[in-house]
């Protein structure tokens, strides 16, 4: 017997449980009602209150939703009986404003997303950590005092069963007791020569790696927030804790606070692919973008491999807005995506060769002068002047004997120890007089008035280059005496770019590479220069996310400073990937950088910084922990080498371990070398599986502690508002996690600064902090943080203090006439420096993906330039044979060959495994990263394949994943629409090295995944979306023991979208040389100073996650229990096998109009 | 039965009630062209009334890429099979549908002609997704309106009919159309789950909830419509491509009246498959890339119209048209007037209060570097 409808009503929820189907006989009638037209007249409507009750809350509260997704949107959540049942957009974004009083309007609202909605049935999740969680072996570890080998000091690998293991509830006291000892404990193992020599016996590292340590054990302590940008205390804080470590290193090593080292800081735009690493080579700073709300000003906008109907949703109405007022948009991409639906022009262009066509563009708007050559003159590198003799751009010092660089008036160039202004008052580039003199001096053009050379310095750019009335060549070529009394010939580079494009990249040759006809790059090009100056680019993560991203951005860049798309309102060039700019809070040293030997207790007054943790790639961890070699030679320079990694903190963090790329080489071979992993979340990710702590920590609705955020796509800066709603787990904020391990610290250690370190923390007024990072940065000083947190409380942000509303880069320089971060202050598309030049990438050139690609991986698509001067394997002590075949040498192996040649070779794969697909992994709308994608609603939603009743047990969730593949290539491969497939890249190296010994881990990371044939993949691409949680051991076992099948840890709680595997399963590191220079000058992170080499999230490796090239093998048929077809193909309403009214209808047969 | 005037196909239609003038009649118009398939609809509509035992697969609102997408799957391609299996000639004639309507064509014996989804029709509510009607392969180059390649997203909700066909179909009568605004809803407490609504709605906007034996379906936020708020899947949609509000009948058109205006004088929103003969009142502005053939068999004979009028507003020559547009999204409440002010537009409320106004260009503001009040030098990059 059911529940009455009686019951139904009262009851006033529709969270109903544990009913069976009720019997209409049984059921006793209602009074006999006579309703005589229904339309007319209806008697009784008491019942309608029923859902007038679901609708009103009792109370409502404001919360910030903000996943690494660039948006942040303040929320409002309603409230009945103490539970959150329902989550609305506040509609007060119009009403933000700033210091000076700008207006924003409501073209804002609504600002939510499918997501953020959803989190009403994530709070209260099954996969809420609940508390401190310690792996039972990690425990036991502890508990015995970290027995160590002697020789090694190695632990015990009975003690590291991860992804195996129990999981113990233990207190914060306790939790915080094992974090400090283990830090201790670590630490202590690896510092000072003893710890040298553990390390040395280990037999894995490098010399330099452990060169770079200093003896410092702290070194090998590795911490990673967030993006930081997202929750500037929460996830800077762990920064903070790394510059902590420095106390740590004076307790073990005894050493004065000068000579003390802190733990070592990983990346977070790099790690994550997201940072265009070309940006910084081209501009000398991180990236160049503008607010998305700016599209509506310019004519023609360009989404070039990005979809922000999937990733920019909140903002994606600027565009559409912006059609409706006739601006055209050109969607350039691999497949045809969301955002291609409303495009006014689709090119679907060959995987991976972006930069090809970019360049293509570029020789066609060179040639046929259509070029603005104001612009090009004044604010880019083609005039200067570049010496054919050994690849140098020419400077003041090789024609003139004894030069002495003159007196720049827009940077200030100081000397060692000098002191500089606070980053919230340099109105002025700093550059280091070393940096000044050594890679700077000035410049050269050949002034065509005086038929000579000309002197200029980087300040010579925009309208103050043009005052010099200097009219520099762009084409010929020179001769010209040096100082040694050579005569040596010089070009303009705008010639020697001509030269390469004339020769390698006219659109004929480019249709070659590219697969987009010639014509069609001519009238892009044409349309481009009609909307010279109007026209804005859009690059993200489908032109970013290839080993060759850097290249492409350059010829993007090109592309756009030929027709004066740099920097201004209506024109302009953006890459969008991840809230990446903590920079625009350039305050933050006040917090992550406090100087903990010297700590400020007074609330009112600034901390006093100094900088003891040291930034490092995680690369080169996620790339078996050692920096790289090909044959004997060093790859990786000096500045970038990374230390061992004996211990990680992860804060709110899946892609760190479990969607890292090459995750199963991680998980089966990187993690044993590493002795303890923390992280925090609210949520039970992969990486928790792999974790030894984690850490419980509130979700965004139990926030305690106002903290700050900002974004790189709008204007609006956010404090996380503090919320009255009850703690329902035993959780914590992560600021607290920080300060108990401190307070513990000083227990052991007997030294209070560490308490003191996180005082404002205890005293329960962390907004302290907040306030010395406002007080402290250009684009907030004046704010209170109390009144801004007050509006966010009631839904409304306020304003990021750039220098305009919307805000967007490049004004300073192009309007302002201000230089580049560069070394000349111009944009640079030549890169002189030796790296660059022995990779032969000096030239903008275009080289095939290093993987996904079906001919020869990696080569330099080109005819011979001779500028064009690479190393070759043979220099490095290795076959060509080797550096072609082995992936790890590959990505140094600089081949040149022409596009003709090219179209006759074959990747190694094609004929050694039958590979016969790119396979790339994209992101979706129906997940920021990994985050929230799991929660059933949304999950039912994404792909084809959502089923909340699970008809096919086979399923490891509601949904599950799936790789899309034209249809043709169905039928190529005997394959059906909906069944299951195994997909497999290069079998040296993935899922992970040595998979062929270890069957039972092989089971865990092959991806095993259902097919979808659709026509809007082209043949020999497939696609796996990147955003579904992969497998675990724990998950895999899940669908063996679990009554129901599903792919869920049985112990933990953890839910996998694939039965086997993960689209991590195809992908791999990699580590692209030109991305680890000791001599590539850009800005630093932080601030207007400038340095050389590495600089976190900056200059440093970013990986490959879209380079793959595998096989699709039939597992399984889809249909239910792997019998006969998948429904939807068997009853005809699927593309594969339309029956004949689908197809009438597809041809839209059923309606005539006469 | 009773003959009722359609003003959507032109003519008297057979409906089993006679015809009854509500005072308001709740209405949404959806820019197609402006869609860009987040599902925050979907899920705004979903955590706010379905999220219970037996609703589960229910999607009162849900968004389907066409032509491949469904939900329930191939609710569409029925509709067609099913006029065809009655010999019903689908044709228009200057503007009046002289095939026969859902109701018209019913059965012997039945009220309405329709078909009951199998349970397995509903699972699997995101089939199709992005998918496009022909192959793309490198080298593709689409340039050209109507798109030889296309696709695009269809949300939908229940369309509160005029002559609803489960409402038509209710053997318990439980279901009313209500006076005030005109929005259809089953009365929970009286419906005895026969399932005739299911069967009859041809859009298949009324589902079964096998926990607690009742049909169930949207119900037009009648709580919020109620304070003069406008429905969680319109104040929820990021794609500013929905406004809901109050349409009048042609003859008695309101100039100003946001709906109005699309509907009937501008004529560039138009009703899903009217050819159901339902009168259904949710309005869609069809999207510009899809082949013309395609867009008639959904929309009706006044496709092509309502895409030339579209397209001549991107060129600039339907300012007010453009303002109004602008509108979508920009406030929560009910517009029911709007007026056109240089580079703004204005929403007013059913008492003339304005309730919100908006620029059509976003316009940029500067600020000085150098802030000496504040002491501190503002930077773009920092």
């Amino acid at each position: 017997m059911g529940l009455s409808r009686r019951e139904f009503i009262k009851t006033g929820s529709l969270l109903l449980a544990g009913l069976s189907s009720p019997s209409f006989a049984q059921r006793i009638f209602e009074p006999a009602i006579s309703v005589e037209n229904p339309l007319l007249y209806y008697p009784n409507r008491t019942w309608e209150n029923f859902y007038r009750d679901i609708y009103n809350a009792e109370s409502s509260f404001v919360f910030l939703c903000n996943p690494n997704d660039t948006h942040g949107c303040l929320l409002n959540a309603y409230v009945k009986n103490g539970v959150i049942t329902r989550i609305e957009p506040t509609y007060k974004y119009g009403l933000a404003t700033d210091l000076y009083g700008t207006k924003v309007s409501h073209r804002w609202e609504p600002r939510c997303c499918n997501k953020g909605l959803a989190l009403v049935r994530r709070f209260y999740g099954d996969r809420r950590v609940k508390g401190p969680f310690v792996r039972k072996g990690y425990y036991e570890w502890y508990k015995a005092g970290f027995p160590r080998d002697e020789k090694t000091g190695e632990p015990p690998e009975r003690y590291f069963q991860r992804g195996k293991d129990k999981w113990l509830r233990v207190s914060w006291d306790e939790v915080s007791d094992i974090i400090a000892k283990s830090i201790l404990n670590i630490a202590q193992t690896y510092s000072g020569e003893e710890g040298k020599r553990r390390l040395e016996n280990q037999g894995h590292y490098t010399k330099e790696q452990l060169e770079v340590m200093e003896g410092a054990g702290t070194r090998t302590l590795k911490f990673r927030g967030s993006m930081p940008f997202l929750a500037v205390l929460r996830y800077v804080g762990i920064y903070r804790m790394a510059n902590m470590m420095a106390l740590v290193d004076q307790y073990i090593r005894n050493v004065p606070p000068e000579k003390a080292k802190g733990g070592t800081g990983w990346d977070n735009y790099s790690e994550h692919t997201d940072l265009p690493p070309g940006h910084p080579m081209v501009t000398g700073q991180q990236t160049v973008d503008f607010d998305l709300a700016l599209w509506e000003h310019s004519k023609l906008v360009i989404l070039w491999g990005m979809n922000p109907y999937g990733t920019k949703m909140p903002d994606s109405h600027w565009l559409t807005e912006a059609q409706m007022k006739g601006t055209k948009v050109v969607v350039i991409s691999n497949d045809f995506m969301a955002s291609a639906r409303t495009a006014d022009k689709v090119i679907i262009v060959r995987t991976g060769t972006d930069g090809a066509l970019a360049l293509g563009l570029s020789y066609v708007i060179m040639k046929n002068k259509w070029y603005k050559e104001k612009y090009v003159k004044s604010f880019t590198d083609m005039p200067l002047l570049v010496r054919m003799d050994n690849g140098k751009i020419l400077r003041a010092r090789d024609i003139i004997k004894g030069y002495i660089p003159k007196t720049l008036s827009k940077t200030l160039v100081y000397k060692p120890g000098q002191s500089l202004p606070p980053n919230f008052k340099q109105d002025k580039q700093l550059i280091p007089e070393n940096i000044r003199i050594q890679d700077i001096d000035d410049y050269v053009v050949w002034d065509l008035k005086t038929n000579s050379p000309k002197i200029i310095t980087r300040d010579d750019v925009g309208e103050d280059f043009l005052k010099l009335n200097i009219d520099p060549a762009l084409e010929g070529s020179m001769k010209i005496k040096t100082t040694d009394e050579k005569e040596i010939e010089v070009k303009p580079l705008f010639q020697v770019y001509l030269e390469l494009l004339e020769e390698s990249y006219t659109p004929e040759t480019v249709e070659k590479i590219t697969g987009v006809p010639a014509k069609a790059i001519v009238d892009l090009a044409k349309e481009i220069s009609e909307n010279a100056g109007n026209t804005k680019i859009a690059g993200g993560m489908g032109v970013n996310q290839y080993l060759h991203g850097d290249l492409t951005q350059r010829a993007m860049f090109l592309l756009a400073a030929l027709t004066d798309n740099v920097g201004k309102v209506s024109g302009n060039i953006g890459s969008y990937a991840g809230n990446y700019r903590l920079a625009l809070f350039n305050g933050i040293p006040q917090w992550n950088f406090e100087d903990p030997f010297n700590i400020e207790l007074d609330p009112t007054k600034p901390a006093k910084v100094k900088p003891y943790w040291r930034g490092e790639s995680q690369h080169y961890w996620a790339d078996e922990d050692t920096p790289l070699y090909v044959g004997n030679t060093l790859i990786t320079g000096k500045t970038h080498i990374p230390v061992p990694t004996k211990f990680i903190w992860f804060v709110n963090n899946n892609s760190g371990l479990g969607n890292q790329k090459w995750a199963y080489n991680v998980i089966m071979n990187q993690l044993p070398k590493t002795e303890c992993i923390i992280n925090n979340d609210w949520w039970w990710t992969l990486t928790c599986e792999y974790s030894d702590i984690v850490l419980g920590v509130d979700a965004w609705h139990e926030n305690r502690f106002w903290d700050m955020t900002g974004s790189v796509t709008n204007p609006f800066i956010h404090v996380w508002p503090r919320t009255q709603h009850r703690r329902y787990f035993d959780t914590k904020n992560d600021l607290e996690t920080y300060a108990l391990v401190a307070q513990k610290l000083s227990l052991l250690t007997g030294d209070k600064r560490f308490y003191d370190y996180w005082k404002f923390v205890f005293d329960g007024k962390p907004e302290v902090y907040l306030q010395r990072i406002i007080d402290a940065s250009s684009t907030l000083r004046g704010y209170k943080i109390e009144e801004i947190a007050k509006k966010c409380e009631q839904g409304i942000p306020s304003l990021i203090m750039t220098r305009s509303y919307p805000k967007f880069v490049g004004y300073e320089h192009t309007i302002e006439n201000l230089p580049w971060y560069t070394k000349s202050g111009r944009l640079e598309f030549y890169r002189e420096e030796d790296e660059f030049i022995n990779a032969g990438e000096n030239l903008p050139v275009y080289r095939e993906p290093v993987d996904a690609t079906r001919y020869q991986p990696n080569v330099i698509v080109a005819k011979p330039h001779p500028l064009m001067r690479p190393k070759k394997p043979i220099d490095y002590g290795i076959s060509d044979e080797e550096a072609l075949k082995i992936t790890k040498y590959r990505q140094a192996r600089n081949v040149i060959i022409t596009a003709d040649e090219l179209l006759k070779t074959k990747h190694p794969l094609i004929d050694s495994f039958g590979a016969t697909h790119i396979i790339h992994t994209p992101k979706f709308r129906h997940t920021a990263h990994s985050a929230t994608g799991d929660v059933d609603v949304v999950a039912l939603l994404f792909g084809p394949y959502g089923d909340f009743y699970r008809h096919d047990k086979r399923m490891p969730y509601i949904t599950e994943a799936y790789i899309e593949i034209n249809m043709e290539d169905l039928k190529k491969l005997g394959i059906n629409d909906g069944d299951y497939v195994y997909v497999d890249a290069d079998p040296q190296d993935r899922p992970f090295i040595g998979w062929q010994k270890r069957p039972e881990d092989y089971e865990v990371a092959r991806a095993l995944v259902r097919v979808r044939g659709s026509y809007s993949t082209p043949k020999g691409v497939g696609k796996i979306w990147f955003n579904m949680y992969g497998s675990s051991h724990g998950s895999v076992k899940g669908t063996k023991i679990n009554r129901n099948g599903l792919a869920k840890n049985p112990e933990t709680g953890y839910q996998s979208f694939y039965r086997r595997g993960s689209q991590q399963s195809v992908t791999r590191g990699w580590l692209k040389p030109t991305l680890m220079t000791d001599s590539l000058v850009r800005k630093n992170l932080i601030g207007r100073d400038t340095g050389k080499g590495f600089m976190l999230d900056v200059h440093c490796p970013v990986g490959a996650p879209r380079e793959a090239f595998g096989k699709i093998t039939k597992a399984e048929n889809g249909g239910l229990g792997n019998k006969g077809l998948w429904r939807p193909l068997e009853i005809g309403l699927r593309p594969q096998n339309p029956r004949e009214s689908f197809k009438k209808y597809l041809k839209a047969m059923y309606v005539k109009i006469v | 039965m009773a003959k009722v005037f359609n003003w959507q196909l032109n003519r008297e239609v057979e409906y089993p009630y006679e015809s009854h003038k509500v005072k308001k009649q709740f209405a949404v118009v959806m820019n197609l062209n402006k869609c860009i398939d987040c599902q925050t609809c979907t899920v705004a509509c979903k955590t706010t009334w379905t999220p219970g035992r037996g609703q589960e697969y229910m999607l009162w609102n849900n968004v389907e890429t066409k032509p491949h997408g469904f939900y329930p799957i191939g609710w569409d391609v029925h509709l067609m099979e099913k006029l065809e299996e009655q010999n019903v000639q689908q044709i228009w004639e200057n503007g009046q549908y002289k095939g026969k309507t859902i109701i018209e064509a019913a059965p012997e014996g039945e009220r309405v002609l329709g078909w009951m989804p199998d349970d397995l029709d509903w699972i699997n509510p995101n089939i199709g997704e992005d998918e496009t009607s022909e192959p793309v392969d490198i080298g593709t180059i689409i340039e050209h309106f109507p798109n030889p390649i296309w696709m695009f997203y269809l949300p939908r909700i229940c369309n509160h009919c005029s002559y609803p066909a489960c409402l038509a179909a209710c053997p318990r009568k439980a279901i009313y159309k209500r006076e005030e605004d005109g929005i259809v809803l089953i009365d929970a407490e009286r419906c005895e789950g026969y399932q005739e609504c299911v069967k009859a709605c041809p859009y298949k906007k009324s589902m079964f909830n096998q926990v607690v034996g009742i049909s169930q379906k949207c119900i037009g936020c009648f709580p919020k419509v109620e304070q003069g708020l406008q429905p969680q899947c319109v104040t929820t949609c990021i794609g500013r491509i929905r406004l809901m509000g109050f349409i009048n009948p042609p003859n008695e058109v309101v100039q100003d009246n946001p709906i109005d205006y699309l509907v009937h004088i501008k004529k560039v929103a138009l009703p899903l498959y009217p050819q159901t003969g339902l009168q259904p009142n949710v309005y869609y502005i069809p999207p510009i890339t899809v082949p013309l053939n395609y867009l008639r068999q959904m929309f009706g004979p006044g496709a092509d119209h309502a895409v030339e009028v579209y397209k001549r507003m991107r060129e600039g020559n339907e300012p007010e048209l453009q303002a109004l547009l602008h509108l979508f999204g920009s406030t929560q409440f009910i517009p029911h007037k709007f007026k056109v002010d240089g580079n703004y537009v204005i929403g007013y409320d059913e008492k003339g209060n304005e309730l919100v106004r908006v620029p059509i260009v976003e316009p940029v503001q500067f600020r000085p570097m150098h802030d000496e009040r504040y002491d501190v030098v503002r930077q773009d990059i920092t």
